[in-house]
């Protein structure tokens, strides 16, 4: 038997929405809802068959008709994780050395790992470019941005 | 409907407004032509500044690029052969081989009179049409609105595509999962928190858009390596004249009436939207063109250029009747528009068209300026704005990804929201490897609670029972046109099957 897409893909959905089924028994109710016509369960509990039927569907479905295998040739994962582990790192400087700052380190990050090299072009194009939104930012438009914990604790709120 | 109709006139002649349609039709069109970002990329890229606006400019400014973006995918259609977004894929059939003539000017001026055509009778139709269907469905009770989001969500699995009609469903399924996450509306528990104190919330709606749609294509197209590819280079000074001469107007006027109105239609039926219409009025021209003029279809045919746009654009505006009258999207672009609008507390609907008819009107009579700023002022300036594709990937993406993740960061100010982004963006990533359509999962989480809410309602009303779905002919009407839909595939299936066998 050949895997096709439509096999890997009916098979996450049948594991999710057997562990969406299992969560929803998690689900508490009020006193006397259960005896209700509808409940936080209901709705819960109706989505968890639905999804089950339909990935069977989709694992029986796969087999009979024959279908695309995955092929993971031509994607390029490295850049891909490099990418999302930037916006993680991000996310973590944001907190801890404030909006400007990270901004410039994400966009130099991301140019560089898109393959720019040069650092007159990391630069210019990163500086200026989180220099205008913060200034639009925080003196424009007058928005709040925290200074980050590291910059508080070096040099004072 | 004269009142409405001034209502929404003051409200989009205000100078802050029609500055919205302009600024939204530029980044419509800058964002369109870029390859692999479409009208739903840039209409989720524009969320974030929709929240500090107005409901009615911030739908003003969508909607304005929505038409840019439909209109900048025409653009690198013609010039690039590399379509935008996947309405305009059929444009680039005749569209490609008339540029490669050396008159891309005149291909170009054509696609914009078409859109402008397409657009302009979808909108007067629009007009006539919304109020009457709104003023229909203000009868719509609890029972009725739970059988149209059935029909809503049921349309746009039927509409998916060959092969694809259950995976859309068990992406609209798993967006209704997502919808459950959260504290429950109706009795206030939490579910599917996991005692995590960020989900009380449940997953934002921006959070969601942008993640599958603006982070997840960008990310895919590195993916693929398209940051490599060298842009062609387009050559100015090898446009050629804009003008259309007398008989080529009178060749094409015909067909642009045809495919108005037909693509309209199309996109006024749940889930179907442009890229369905595109496809059947090429196929329609093709049909009403005579057997020397059909040898010319996909070597540069005029009219296999002005019907796929005037269709693609009629459908665009068709798109809004059941968005504005019923508070369901006919496609993927008017799914975020209705979580944009309901995040901004204003609930599409037949109430809508009572409760703030000035965001009503005021889309509708914007959408005429939107026409005419994509005529009047993109089309002379296309030769620059395509200047903007010479900044290089590189820098462009890094861009747009840091767009997207301060676009959620910047309304909830919480980390966790970016790092939840990266996690929806990897199971995103993974679930477009395998081929599911995302669209039908975003529409599945905007309808998810409102679904919710008029289920429990009517059956509460009707004692736990679901006799409600079909004791009142209007929802037993719905129901039937829901389940038609949802067996239609399979009949043709059957059907299909039946005379294979009768003809072997």
């Amino acid at each position: 038997m050949v895997i096709t897409k439509d096999h890997i893909g009916g098979l996450a959905f049948l594991c999710l929405s057997a562990a969406y089924g299992y969560y929803t028994g998690d689900i508490p109710m009020l006193p006397g809802d259960e005896y209700e016509p509808f409940n936080a369960q209901t709705l819960p509990t109706v989505l968890a068959f639905m999804g089950g039927i339909l990935s069977i569907a989709l694992i029986l479905n796969a087999s009979k008709n024959g279908g695309e295998r995955l092929s993971l040739q031509g994607y390029d994962f490295a850049i891909v994780i490099k990418l999302l582990v930037l916006v993680i790192l991000f996310g973590v400087a944001l907190e801890w050395i404030g909006f400007l700052l990270s901004t410039i380190l994400f966009l130099v990050g991301g140019y560089w790992v898109l393959g720019e090299r040069r650092w007159k072009t990391l630069l210019i194009a990163s500086v200026p470019f989180g220099l205008f939104i913060w200034f639009s930012l925080s003196q424009l438009l007058d928005i709040y941005l925290a200074p980050g914990r590291l910059i508080t604790m070096l040099f004072g709120g | 409907m004269l009142d409405g109709i001034f209502v929404g006139l003051s409200t989009a002649i205000m100078p802050f407004n029609i500055m919205m349609v302009v600024v939204g039709c530029f980044a419509g069109t800058f964002i369109g032509m870029l390859p692999g970002l479409g009208p739903i990329s840039a209409v989720a890229l524009m969320i974030p500044i929709t929240y500090g606006l107005d409901p009615s400019s911030g739908i003003i400014l969508m909607a304005g690029v929505y038409y840019g973006a439909v209109f900048g995918g025409s653009t690198s259609s013609i010039l690039i052969n590399a379509p935008g977004c996947s309405s305009t894929v059929v444009t680039s059939f005749d569209g490609y081989p008339i540029a490669q003539r050396g008159q891309a000017g005149k291909a170009l001026a054509l696609a914009a009179y078409c859109s402008f055509t397409g657009g302009t009778v979808g909108a007067i139709i629009l007009l006539f049409a919304a109020p009457a269907l709104a003023t229909v469905s203000l009868s719509f009770q609890s029972g009725d609105y739970f059988a149209l989001m059935v029909l809503g969500l049921t349309a746009v699995a039927a509409f998916s595509g060959k092969g694809q009609v259950i995976k859309a469903m068990i992406m609209t399924v798993f967006g209704l999962m997502i919808a459950t996450m959260g504290t429950d509306v109706m009795t206030g528990v939490p579910r599917f928190t996991f005692g995590n104190l960020d989900l009380l919330d449940g997953v934002s709606f921006l959070l969601l858009a942008m993640a599958t749609f603006a982070l997840t294509e960008v990310i895919m197209s590195v993916m693929k390596g398209q940051h490599l590819e060298k842009d062609p280079e387009i050559n100015m000074a090898a446009l050629g004249s804009m003008k259309l001469s007398k008989e080529e107007v009178k060749e094409v006027a015909p067909t642009v009436a045809r495919s108005s109105v037909f693509g309209f239609i199309i996109g006024v039926l749940p889930g179907a939207g442009a890229t369905i219409a595109s496809f059947l009025a090429y196929g329609m021209e093709r049909n009403f063109a005579s057997a020397k003029e059909k040898l010319k279809f996909g070597k540069g045919a005029l009219r296999g250029l002005a019907a796929p746009e005037t269709a693609n654009n009629a459908a665009s505006t068709g798109s809004f009747v059941p968005l504005l009258t019923l508070g369901i999207p006919g496609s993927g672009t008017t799914a975020i528009m209705l979580g944009a609008l309901i995040a901004a507390g204003v609930q599409p609907g037949p109430r809508l068209f009572v409760d703030n008819p000035d965001v009503f009107w005021s889309v509708i009579i914007s959408m005429y300026f939107g026409n005419l700023v994509l005529l009047i002022l993109n089309l002379p300036l296309i030769p620059y704005i395509s200047r903007l594709l010479a900044i290089p990937r590189q820098i462009l993406i890094p861009l747009i990804l840091f767009f997207s993740v301060t676009g959620v960061y910047l309304v909830s100010f919480n980390t966790f929201d970016i790092q939840m982004m990266v996690f929806i963006t990897v199971i995103a990533l993974f679930l477009k490897m395998l081929d599911f359509p995302m669209a039908p999962m975003l529409l599945g989480y905007i309808l998810g609670d409102i679904m919710e809410q008029n289920l429990s309602r009517s059956m509460v009303l009707s004692d736990g029972s679901l006799s409600f779905l079909w004791e009142r002919p209007l929802t037993l009407t719905i129901m039937i046109i829901a389940i038609i839909l949802l067996v239609m595939p399979l009949i043709s299936k059957l059907l299909g099957k039946r005379n294979k066998t009768a003809a072997s």
